[in-house]
């Protein structure tokens, strides 16, 4: 490269306007070019930085485990096995006891009475069920407003 | 974020957050324990640092606070050791001096910058850096950036340039 563009680019440099890739040309020029004394602070100055450049870290990163996770860890397992065991007596309970309620009931009468009982009680919640419906009724009233059926 | 994820990410910057701290610190033992206390804060934030898209500009920048922060404290107690002594004339230059010595003066004279000068000259002259990413860091607007750096460059090669023509004339 000739001079001149590389005097260009320094007071380019001087002022902090050179890019990059301008500067790495300015590195390459003085790594690779004797230079005139006016020139040799420049040449020292990238020399040191190129030098500078090279300093590493070496101590070992030491990070200490992350308590946190673990605990977190082990709360889910024993939760996972408690609703697993839940889920297991649960589920199991109610198919005995519907069992044995079919076989206890022996006598003719009986059965027909407790039956009876049991659709008694269905009709009555059925109906408490169906008093809670009535509001709805006041649809249709709001709606005869509006449309007339003739 | 697992161990190894954090050390795949911090490895490619803990050499440019030591060598920050180097320059502002000067000591090496400082500054490896500043880049070790500054690696384990960002370790215990590490649920934070997802939301850092650019984890390097953030690494440099906490330890650039780091530093600075340390250097308040220890200033009554003259952690500094810098020469004030190249205006001196009774120290006679040597006329072949090694490049060694060379590289020790810059080091001198760049330790000798205002703080802000030394941070953006480390960052652009030396880790290459592009001028977003100092600002990031430095958090200082972009014209601002570019006067420091200019100050910092015309002052090392003007000290630099007095001491060769200092050194050629004597001998």
């Amino acid at each position: 490269m000739e001079l001149q563009k590389i005097k260009d680019l320094l007071e380019k440099y001087d002022a902090g306007e050179t890019s990059l890739a301008e500067e790495q040309q300015l590195r390459k020029y003085f790594e690779r070019n004797e230079v005139s004394e006016s020139l040799k602070p420049y040449q020292l100055m990238f020399a040191f930085s190129a030098k500078e450049n090279q300093e590493s870290y070496d101590r070992e990163i030491n990070l200490p485990a992350n308590k946190k996770e673990n605990r977190y860890l082990w709360t889910a397992m024993a939760a996972s096995i408690i609703l697993v065991i839940g889920l297991f007596f649960f589920q199991n309970k109610p198919l005995e006891m519907n069992d044995k309620d079919v076989s206890t009931i022996q006598d003719r009468e009986e059965a027909l009475q407790k039956s009876m009982e049991a659709l008694k009680m269905v009709s009555e919640i059925m109906n408490e069920g169906k008093q809670d419906l009535k509001y709805l009724k006041e649809f249709n009233n709001t709606k005869n407003k509006f449309i007339k059926t003739e | 974020m697992k161990q190894q994820a954090f050390l795949d990410k911090i490895n490619p910057v803990k050499d440019k957050m030591y060598r920050l701290a180097l320059r502002l610190l000067v000591s090496k033992e400082a500054a490896e324990d500043a880049t070790q206390e500054v690696i384990l804060k960002l370790w215990n934030r590490k649920h934070k640092i997802k939301d850092y898209t650019n984890l390097e500009a953030f690494a440099m920048m906490v330890i650039k606070n780091h530093c600075l922060d340390e250097l308040k404290a220890k200033k009554n107690n003259n952690l500094r050791i810098v020469h004030q002594n190249y205006e001196n004339k009774s120290i006679s230059p040597q006329r072949d001096l090694e490049l060694k010595d060379e590289m020790n003066w810059i080091q001198d004279i760049v330790a000798d910058l205002p703080e802000q000068q030394k941070i953006v000259f480390q960052l652009r002259d030396i880790e290459q850096l592009d001028f977003e990413e100092i600002e990031e860091i430095t958090k200082m607007k972009s014209t601002a950036v570019r006067v420091a750096l200019s100050r910092a460059r015309k002052k090392i090669r003007e000290r630099l340039t007095n001491k060769h023509d200092y050194g050629i004339t004597k001998n």
